[in-house]
C-alpha cells in the first residue's frame, strides 16, 4: 500500500485505511475473487521510503469478505440480456452466461420486443429481470473479471421468479 | 487352370518387384493372362515348370515379407533378354479392361495354341493393351480376328522399361462410403461432396452434392425456350426443393433406385434426394486428400430434422486423412467405436496411427490399451477453458458450453460469442486470447482510415482481414478489410462535444440518448470527424462497439475526477479544457485546427514535471511525442519513461514564484485577444470554453497593477486603444485558436522572454501585426486588486489566474467604498455575474460588473470552492492556513492540497 509523504502524521493509519478501502474494495483478483468489504485489518507492517518520489509502502494484513464463484456452486442471478446465443445474467459482480446448448431443450428463443426464452407450453419464460438458479460449470478470472459460464438445465435449477408474474 | 495360376505368380512378382502394394485380388482384377503350352507336354511341364518357377521366384515370395533384400538380389529379379518381351498394343479407348478379358477367354477357349504368356490392362494408360509373349508375330496371331484391338501397330517394350509399366504410380485410393471429397471439375468444382456408393468396376462413384442449379434457367430449358448462356455465373449451391420445381413446371418424376432401393426425384438427368444432388462422378473427377472440410460445410450436409448426433458421430469417417499428431500426452480423449465405446482416458503414449491410453476406471488388468486414432476422439466437459489450435477461430479461448459427439461448443473468451469447432482442434489451456490480435501495425481495436476515405474500428482480425466496423452513424455498418486497403491508423485521441456541448474526451463514459442505439452506455474510444466509438461491454455485437454521432451521447461520468459535470447549459464545465491544454499543452484539444501536429513539437525539449501515474512528482524534459503520450528524460533517475501527456505539467511555471510574476503579464495580451470573442454575435454555448479566459482578465483579483509595473515597467505604458469591446477587435473570433498562443505562452519564463513569445502567438491571431505591441491592451482588463502575493508557489496560478465561479461568497463593491457580500448565481459571457445579495443568497440579485466584485477570502474550516489552478471548480473544506497558502482538503478525492488562498473562494452556505 503506497501513501503519499503528505499524508504523515498522527493519523497516518486512519488515512492508510480509508486508502485501503477506497482502493481495494470492489477489485477483483485472480485468487481470492471479488473483495466484497474489508472486515478488519489485521497488521499495517514496517513502511518502505520509495527512492525518488517519497512515497511509502505500507504491508498491510487485512480481512476481508470475498465472492469467489467456484465451478458446480449453485447460484441466484438475475438475467440482464437475453440473445438467441443464450442468455446472460449477473450475481453481484459476477457475470454469467448461460449458453443456448445449455438451457433445458424444450425452452426455445422468441425475438420480438423482449427477447425471452419460453417453453413450449408458455408457463415459463426467461426475460430480462427474471431471477433464475444456476450451476457454475466453468469460470474465467481476469486480473480485473470474473466471468462465468452457467447451465439450468438440471434439476432445480431455472426460473425463480418472473417480473411478468409479479407485475 | 493350375498352370493359369501360376502365371498369374508372375506377375505378382512383377507387381511386387516394381514396389507397388496392390492386394491380392485387386491384382487379379486387373490383370489378367494366359499361358499356352503344348497340350501333349502339359503334365510332365507342368511339373517341371513349377520347379522352375519356384527356383527362379523362390526370393520374390521372400522378397515380400523380408525388406532387407539388396538391390542386387532385386537386380536379379529383373526381365533378362531369355525372358518374353511384353508388347504394347493399341485398342479402342474405353475397351482396355473388355480387351484383355476377351483374350483371356481365348486363351481358355484356345488353350496352348494361343502363345502369349500374359495381357495386361492398366488403368492410367487409356488406348493401350500390354502382352506378354516372345514373339512379335504370337500377338498378331492371338489378336487376329478380334475387335477394339489394333495390331497395325506393335511395339515392343524395352527391356529397361518393362518393370515400369507395371509400376503403380499412386497409392490405391480406398474409397468407403460417407467418405468427404472434394469435386475437381465442373460447375461443382471445389465443392465438397459425400461418398454414397462406389462402383470400382466403372471407376465411378455417386456422391451427394449440394446443387449448384438456377431453377428458373432450368425450368427455360426444359420448356424450350431460349437459354442465355451466362456460364460465367454459378448458381449458389442451395438444398434442392421439388417443391419449387414443381411450381416452376418442371416435370420431376419420382422413381426407385435399383441399386439401393431408395427413391429419387428425378429431373431430366438428375437425381435428387432430400434435396442433395446425387450424382455419379469418375474416380478421376474427385479429389480425396487434403480435404479438410469447414464447419460451416459439414453443417449444410446435416439434413434439417436429422439428430445432430449420428450424423456427427457418421462424420467420425471423414477424419480419414486428417493430420497426424493430433492427440498429445495427457490429453483426454474417449473411444467411440468399438467393444470399449464411451471409455474415457487419458493418452500416454501416441505411435504412427496407435494411441496408448490410460483408462480412467479402476480395476482393469491392463495398465494402457492401445486404439486406432480412428478410435477415439479428445473428450471435453462442458466448462473448460480450451483453445483452439487450427481452422478459422485459430488461436481463440473460451469456456466449452457443450459437446456433441465431435463438435465442440464453446464461449469466446474475448466476443462472448459462441463458437462451434471441431474437437480435434482444440486443446485444454488457461490462457485467455482473443486469437489473432492484430496484423501488420494494426492492432484489434484500432481506429483505421480506410482507403475511401471512410474510417472504422477494427472489431476483428481474421487470418488474413480485418473486420471494421464503419464509421457510419446509428447504423452498423461492418466491412472486411484486408491489410493493404487500410490507409493508416489514427493515434490522436479526438474530442468533441455531447449532446450537451459539454466536452468529450476518450474514456469518458457516456450514454447515447438518441438514434438506434439509445440507452448503451460505455467508455468512449475513438472519437474521430464528430462520430465516436463507444465500448459497452453489455453490447454483443461488433466486440461490443456502438458508432454514434456526438451528438447523440451525454457524458454520465470519466476518467476526470472532477465531479463538475453538467447536463445543462452552464459554461463552468467548460474551462476544464482549456486548462487541460495550458498544462499538458496539447493542442489537440482544440479540434481539427490544430491536426498539424505543430503543438506537439512545442512540447519537445519542454521541462515538465509528472502530476500522475507511477512517476508522480518527478521532473524532466519531454525528448518525444507520440500519440497522447510523451517520452520524459528524468532529472533524477537518469532515465527516459513514458507518460501521458494528460499526467505532465509544465514544471517550470509551477516551480519558482519568481518566474510567475513574469508569465504572467505575458498572458495578459492573450486575454486582451480573447476578450473580442466575448462579442455579441458569439452564440454563449461557443464560448462556453472561452468565458473562463474572459473572466481571467477581468477578474478583480488580479494585482494591483502598481505592482504589474513594477514587474515589466516598460510594457506597462498603458495605450487605451485595445479596449476589449473594440469593435475592430471582433475580428478575433475568426482567429483560428488561442491554442497556439496558449502553448508558446507557458515557456516564456523569464521576464525578459516574454516580450518576443508574445508576439510568436499573435501573428496567427491577429488581422494586423500593429496588435504586437498591444500588451498593454490587457491593462485596462485587469484593474487592481489581487496583489503579486497572489502568485504564490503552488498557486496553481501556473498559466491562468482566478476567476469566478458559480456560489461562491463575493462582497460586492458599490459605489464608493459600500460593499455587500452576496452570493454568485451565475457568470454571465461578458464577465460579469449575477450576484444574489446576502451571504444565505436569499436577497435580491443584481448583476455586478466583474471590477465590483471580491472574493471573500475564507478563513480557517471554511467550505470552499477553488477557483483556479488544476482543481478549479472542485469544493473542499480549508482546515489551515499558512501565511499565503490554504491547506484544502478537497471533497472529491479527499485529497489534502496545499493551495494558494487567492484561489479560494469561500463558498456559500447552499
Amino acid at each position: 500500500m503506497q501513501l503519499h509523504p503528505r499524508h504523515f502524521g498522527r493519523d497516518l493509519r486512519d488515512k492508510l485505511v480509508s486508502k485501503l478501502m477506497k482502493d481495494v474494495e470492489g477489485t477483483c483478483s485472480g485468487r481470492h475473487g471479488f473483495i466484497v468489504a474489508i472486515t478488519g485489518i489485521e497488521s499495517v507492517g514496517k513502511g518502505l521510503i520509495r527512492d525518488g518520489t517519497g512515497f511509502v509502502t505500507f504491508p498491510v494484513k487485512y480481512q476481508c469478505v470475498v465472492f469467489r464463484p467456484f465451478k458446480g456452486e449453485i447460484l441466484e442471478a438475475v438475467v440482464t440480456m437475453v440473445n438467441k446465443m443464450g442468455f446472460f445474467a449477473e450475481a453481484g459482480p459476477v457475470q454469467i452466461f448461460v449458453s443456448n446448448h445449455l438451457i433445458p431443450d424444450d425452452m426455445e428463443f422468441q425475438s420480438g420486443d423482449v427477447p425471452n426464452y419460453t417453453t413450449s407450453d408458455g408457463s415459463v419464460k426467461i426475460q430480462k429481470e427474471s431471477e433464475v438458479r444456476l450451476k457454475i460449470i466453468g469460470t474465467r478470472v481476469d486480473a480485473t473479471e470474473i466471468f462465468c459460464i452457467g447451465t439450468i438445465k438440471d434439476d432445480f435449477l431455472g426460473v425463480i421468479s418472473d417480473p411478468g408474474a409479479n407485475a | 487352370m493350375r498352370r493359369l495360376r501360376l502365371v498369374l505368380l508372375v506377375s505378382l512378382y512383377f507387381i511386387v518387384d516394381g514396389g507397388a502394394e496392390i492386394p491380392d485380388e485387386d491384382g487379379a482384377r486387373r490383370e489378367y493372362r494366359h499361358r499356352l503350352l503344348p497340350q501333349e507336354d502339359q503334365e510332365e511341364d507342368l511339373e517341371e515348370r513349377t520347379r522352375s518357377i519356384q527356383q527362379r521366384y523362390a526370393r520374390s515370395a521372400h522378397v515380400e515379407y523380408d525388406e532387407e533384400a539388396t538391390d542386387v538380389e532385386q537386380q536379379a529379379l529383373l526381365p533378362s533378354v531369355r525372358d518374353p518381351k511384353l508388347w504394347m498394343v493399341k485398342c479402342a479407348i474405353g475397351q482396355e479392361r473388355k480387351v484383355a478379358v476377351c483374350l483371356m477367354q481365348k486363351a481358355i477357349d484356345r488353350g496352348p495354341e494361343l502363345q502369349i504368356r500374359s495381357v495386361v490392362a492398366l488403368d492410367h494408360l487409356q488406348n493401350y493393351i500390354y502382352i506378354e509373349a516372345d514373339k512379335e508375330a504370337h500377338v498378331r496371331e492371338a489378336c487376329k480376328g478380334m475387335r477394339d484391338i489394333y495390331t497395325a501397330n506393335v511395339k515392343l517394350v524395352p527391356i529397361k522399361e518393362m518393370t515400369d509399366v507395371l509400376m503403380v504410380e499412386s497409392k490405391a485410393v480406398d474409397l468407403a462410403r460417407d467418405t468427404l471429397i472434394r469435386m475437381k471439375t465442373g460447375t461443382y468444382k471445389g465443392d465438397l461432396a459425400m461418398v454414397v456408393h462406389v462402383d470400382d468396376m466403372g471407376q465411378k462413384v455417386i456422391v451427394k452434392l449440394i446443387p449448384r442449379i438456377d431453377l428458373q434457367a432450368l425450368a427455360n430449358k426444359l420448356e424450350g425456350r431460349e437459354v442465355t448462356k451466362k456460364k460465367a455465373v454459378i448458381p449458389p449451391p442451395r438444398l434442392m426443393n421439388i417443391d419449387e420445381a414443381r411450381v416452376l413446371n418442371i416435370c420431376v418424376e419420382r422413381k426407385r433406385d435399383m441399386r439401393t432401393g431408395d427413391y429419387f426425384d428425378n429431373i431430366g438427368s438428375m437425381s435428387f434426394r432430400d434435396g442433395f444432388l446425387y450424382k455419379s462422378v469418375a474416380m478421376k473427377s474427385i479429389s480425396t486428400q487434403n480435404i479438410h472440410p469447414t464447419f460451416d460445410e459439414l453443417e449444410r450436409f446435416r439434413r434439417p430434422g436429422e439428430s445432430g448426433d449420428g450424423d456427427m458421430a457418421s462424420l467420425s469417417i471423414l477424419f480419414a486423412n486428417r493430420k497426424k499428431g493430433r492427440f498429445m500426452k495427457g490429453d483426454r480423449v474417449i473411444v467411440v467405436k468399438g467393444d470399449l465405446r464411451k471409455m474415457e482416458g487419458h493418452v500416454e503414449k501416441v505411435e504412427e496411427d496407435t494411441v496408448h491410453i490410460r483408462p480412467n476406471q479402476k480395476g482393469l488388468p491392463v495398465e494402457t490399451l492401445a486404439f486406432s486414432d480412428k478410435e477415439i476422439r479428445k473428450h471435453f466437459e462442458p466448462g473448460n477453458h480450451v483453445k483452439v489450435i487450427c481452422g478459422s477461430s485459430e488461436g481463440a479461448t473460451g469456456i466449452v458450453a457443450s459437446v456433441e459427439g465431435h463438435v465442440v461448443n464453446l464461449v469466446s473468451d474475448t466476443t462472448k460469442e459462441p463458437l462451434s469447432v471441431f474437437a480435434d482442434n482444440v486443446v485444454l489451456s488457461s490462457e485467455v486470447t482473443s486469437g489473432l490480435t492484430r496484423i501488420g501495425e494494426y492492432e484489434l481495436h484500432d481506429l483505421v482510415i480506410l482507403d475511401n476515405k471512410s474510417f472504422g474500428v477494427i472489431i476483428r482480425v481474421d487470418s488474413e482481414a480485418f473486420q471494421v466496423l464503419k464509421g457510419v452513424p446509428d447504423r452498423p455498418d461492418v466491412a472486411l478489410v484486408r491489410l493493404r486497403e487500410i490507409k493508416g491508423k489514427v493515434e490522436k485521441r479526438g474530442n468533441a462535444q455531447d449532446h450537451f456541448k459539454n466536452q468529450l474526451a476518450v474514456k469518458d463514459v457516456v450514454k447515447v440518448i438518441e438514434g438506434p442505439c439509445k440507452g448503451k452506455q460505455g467508455h468512449v474510444e475513438h472519437i474521430f470527424r464528430g462520430v465516436i466509438f463507444i465500448y459497452d461491454r453489455h453490447h454483443l455485437e461488433h466486440a461490443g462497439f456502438i458508432c454514434t454521432k456526438t451528438q447523440s451521447c451525454v457524458v454520465i461520468g470519466g476518467s476526470r475526477a472532477n465531479g463538475d459535470r453538467n447536463v445543462c447549459l452552464t459554461p463552468h464545465r467548460a474551462p476544464q479544457s482549456p486548462m487541460r491544454s495550458s498544462r499538458g499543452g496539447p493542442p489537440m484539444n482544440y479540434g481539427g485546427r490544430h491536426r498539424g501536429g505543430r503543438g506537439h513539437d512545442a512540447l519537445v525539449g519542454v521541462d515538465v514535471k509528472i502530476r500522475l501515474g507511477t512517476f508522480k512528482g518527478c521532473k524532466g524534459r519531454v525528448v518525444d511525442i507520440k500519440g497522447t503520450s510523451v517520452r520524459v528524460e528524468l532529472e533524477a533517475q537518469m532515465k527516459v519513461v513514458t507518460v501521458d501527456r494528460n499526467h505532465i505539467v509544465n514544471s517550470v511555471n509551477m516551480s519558482t514564484p519568481f518566474c510567475e510574476t513574469p508569465s504572467h503579464p505575458s498572458k495578459t495580451p492573450l486575454r486582451s485577444f480573447m476578450t473580442p470573442m466575448r462579442d455579441p454575435g458569439a452564440a454563449p454555448i461557443h464560448d462556453g470554453m472561452r468565458t473562463p479566459m474572459r473572466d481571467r482578465a477581468w477578474n478583480p483579483m488580479s494585482p494591483p497593477r502598481d505592482s504589474w509595473e513594477d514587474g515589466n515597467p516598460a510594457s506597462w505604458g498603458s495605450s487605451p486603444q485595445y479596449q476589449p469591446s473594440s469593435p475592430r477587435s471582433s475580428a478575433y473570433e475568426a482567429a483560428p485558436t488561442p491554442g497556439s498562443g496558449w502553448t508558446s505562452t507557458p515557456s516564456a519564463n523569464a521576464p525578459s522572454q516574454y516580450l518576443p513569445s508574445t508576439p510568436g502567438g499573435q501573428p496567427p491571431m491577429t488581422p494586423s501585426s500593429a496588435y504586437v505591441p498591444g500588451t498593454p491592451g490587457g491593462q485596462p482588463m485587469t484593474p487592481g486588486s489581487g496583489a503579486l502575493d497572489m502568485m504564490s508557489p503552488l498557486g496553481g496560478g501556473d498559466t491562468e489566474g482566478p476567476w469566478l465561479l458559480p456560489d461562491i461568497l463575493v462582497n460586492v463593491r458599490k459605489s464608493n467604498d459600500d460593499t455587500v457580500t452576496g452570493v454568485v448565481r451565475e457568470v454571465l459571457a461578458d464577465g460579469s455575474c449575477s450576484v444574489a445579495l446576502r451571504s444565505s443568497g436569499s436577497g435580491d440579485t443584481i448583476i455586478a460588473h466583474a471590477t465590483e466584485i471580491e472574493i471573500v477570502v475564507p478563513k480557517k474550516s471554511d467550505k470552499i470552492k477553488i477557483i483556479g489552478g488544476p482543481q478549479r471548480g472542485s469544493t473542499g473544506k480549508l482546515i489551515g492556513v499558512d501565511g499565503t497558502d490554504g491547506i484544502v482538503k478537497v471533497d472529491d478525492t479527499l485529497d489534502v492540497k496545499i493551495l494558494d488562498m487567492v484561489i479560494l473562494a469561500k463558498l456559500a452556505n447552499a
